[in-house]
């Protein structure tokens, strides 16, 4: 047990310190994964409203293809990214490769069919007489899709926290497009596996802590927005 | 604006089909979609709402049996899919249906059935295309408020013509003024309120209505909690409540009426008692239908015995006395 105990020790002694690097690495983290979550959610969830709702051509095949999305391996939507953005790939020039940029991206292909498909499952779960009666006020499908958004409103949080954890404990898609570049590309996750590694257990284990200390935080106001919007 | 017309419609419905040859509603008419559980009307009713893939396309506002409000004020609720003046309009409208204007700022969700029903009457009337289609609208109500709020949606369509899903006989008297009886997905019988109640085409439709003394008059003076109606020759009183020359409609049972020999039969406390001849004997399953022409038709419903004791044929001269708790007077 005392190797444990040195491991806890160290990583708290870390964490105390709480030196440049780590806040520099939780910042690009903070950053990546939010943007990305942000940009999963913007579409994912009509995506997932109108999957939810619409009786329209194409949607069987629509969902099938979401569903799938959710299982990706982030390693192989990284694979997709660097193809793209490579040197001689079909968007080389826009030279994103081994930036914060490319993480997004990446991680953003990973957060869309999250938050689409727990957002459809939340939507279409909605009541029938719910579905009549919003059919019956003929509103146009912007205003129809907000308000089962609303009507459907913890399931679709927990859409957004279902993106948020998916990208926040990736570490596939950023490494293959990141590249881990320490100062630059470097997030929680590829740290931890860096340090793990070469076999710095004590940094490894402190940047885990860091990271759930994110996630809990971030899933700590996504739960606040759940329930108080389900009290009104 | 011209009619509405509907013509060889088909759609599956719970395993069969629902086949209406022609449908038809004036400008400005109010055509109740009558029939038993499961015979269609709902479904019928969203194919023309276009809720349903296939059907016509109506300019109609709908509002399904089932009220539903979303997350939000209640006024919120009422002004969905309505532009400013509208959501005045409806705000009117929810008052005459006897909706409390200081639930609105609160939650929709504190709202009960019968609230939220009358909240989604006064929003679909508000809407502005020319025809409604309302699937059991009073339904969600208290039975006592069900003819006031009837009296007020009917005077409130302004013009509007309306397709009313019921499969309640006095809702239907009150609501519409032609009703299309509906049994097994078609439309076994079409016509007045009037005629197709009290006049049922065959055994299908006597099924659906039930046997029933519908008549059409002016309301003619008022004592305690009964009315009184001037039909013809007759003086009829009925459970109502109405002013004195107002249109009023006279509903009751075939087995509400009793039947006694001759015309100075006395006894009873029934306030109404007119004197007729028998015009028609009609066997309906186990019982008897006995028309009586008092001036006006009068279906009674009695036993083989009764018939036999009562020695009745064709033009039998009989007394009719009903009670007057059994006669409901309702406005037209």
């Amino acid at each position: 047990m005392s190797f444990i105990g040195d491991v806890l020790g160290e990583a708290l002694q870390l964490l105390g310190r709480f030196g440049a690097e780590l806040r520099e690495v939780l910042w690009l983290t903070m950053v990546v994964s939010l943007v990305a979550t942000a940009i999963g959610v913007v579409l994912g969830v009509p995506l997932g409203t109108a999957l939810g709702l619409g009786r329209f051509r194409g949607r069987t095949p629509l969902l099938v293809a979401v569903n799938t999305g959710m299982g990706v391996p982030p390693v192989l939507a990284g694979l997709l990214i660097l193809l793209l953005l490579w040197r001689d790939g079909p968007l080389g020039s826009w030279g994103m490769l081994f930036t914060p940029q490319a993480m997004v991206l990446a991680q953003s292909l990973l957060a869309i069919p999250i938050a689409a498909g727990v957002t459809a499952g939340a939507v279409g779960g909605l009541s029938p007489i719910a579905r009549e009666q919003l059919a019956a006020l003929r509103l146009g499908n912007a205003t129809s899709g907000w308000i089962a958004v609303r009507e459907a409103w913890p399931g679709v949080a927990a859409a957004v926290a279902a993106a948020f954890g998916r990208v926040v404990s990736e570490v596939g898609a950023v490494l293959v497009v990141g590249g881990n570049i320490q100062g630059e590309t470097r997030v929680l996750t590829t740290a931890i596996v860096q340090e793990a590694r070469q076999a710095q257990f004590g940094a490894a284990l402190a940047l885990g802590i860091v990271l759930m200390a994110l996630a809990l935080m971030i899933n700590s106001a996504l739960t606040w927005l759940q329930l108080r919007e389900r009290r009104s | 604006m011209p009619p509405l017309i509907v013509e060889d419609l088909r759609y599956p419905h719970d395993g069969s089909i629902i086949s209406v040859a022609r449908l038809s509603v004036e400008t400005s008419g109010r055509l109740v979609v009558f029939g038993p559980n499961g015979a269609g009307k709902t479904t019928l009713l969203r194919v023309l709402a276009g809720v349903l893939p296939g059907g016509p396309s109506i300019a109609a506002a709908y509002q399904p049996q089932h009220s539903h409000v979303f997350r939000g004020s209640a006024g919120w609720n009422l002004g969905l899919g309505l532009d400013p003046e509208q959501t005045a309009w409806a705000r009117t409208l929810a008052d005459r249906f006897g909706l409390d204007a200081e639930l609105f700022v609160g939650s929709a969700r504190a709202l009960s059935g019968g609230e939220r029903q009358r909240l989604a009457l006064a929003r679909t009337l508000a809407r502005p295309e020319p025809w409604v289609l309302l699937d059991e609208p009073l339904a969600a109500l208290d039975v006592a408020d069900r003819m006031d709020v009837a009296a007020s949606l009917v005077a409130s369509l302004n013009g509007k013509g309306a397709i009313i899903v019921t499969h309640d006989r006095e809702e239907a008297a009150v609501l519409g003024e032609r009703v299309a009886v509906m049994v097994g997905g078609t439309i076994v019988q079409e016509g007045p309120v009037s005629e197709v109640f009290s006049l049922p085409a065959d055994d299908r439709v006597a099924r659906a209505v039930g046997v029933a003394n519908l008549l059409d008059g002016i309301a003619a003076g008022r004592e305690g909690p009964l009315s009184a109606v001037r039909i013809g020759p007759l003086h009829v009183w009925g459970i109502g409540d109405l002013e004195e020359g107002a249109g009023a409609r006279v509903l009751f049972g075939a087995e509400a009426v009793t039947l006694f020999p001759g015309h100075d039969a006395a006894a009873g406390s029934a306030r109404n008692r007119w004197p007729g001849e028998v015009s028609d004997i009609r066997e309906t399953g186990r019982l008897i239908e006995v028309i009586v022409d008092v001036g006006s038709p009068i279906a009674a419903l009695i036993t083989p015995g009764s018939r036999e004791a009562l020695e009745l044929s064709r033009g039998v001269r009989v007394t009719l006395t009903v009670k007057a708790t059994a006669v409901r007077v309702i406005p037209r």
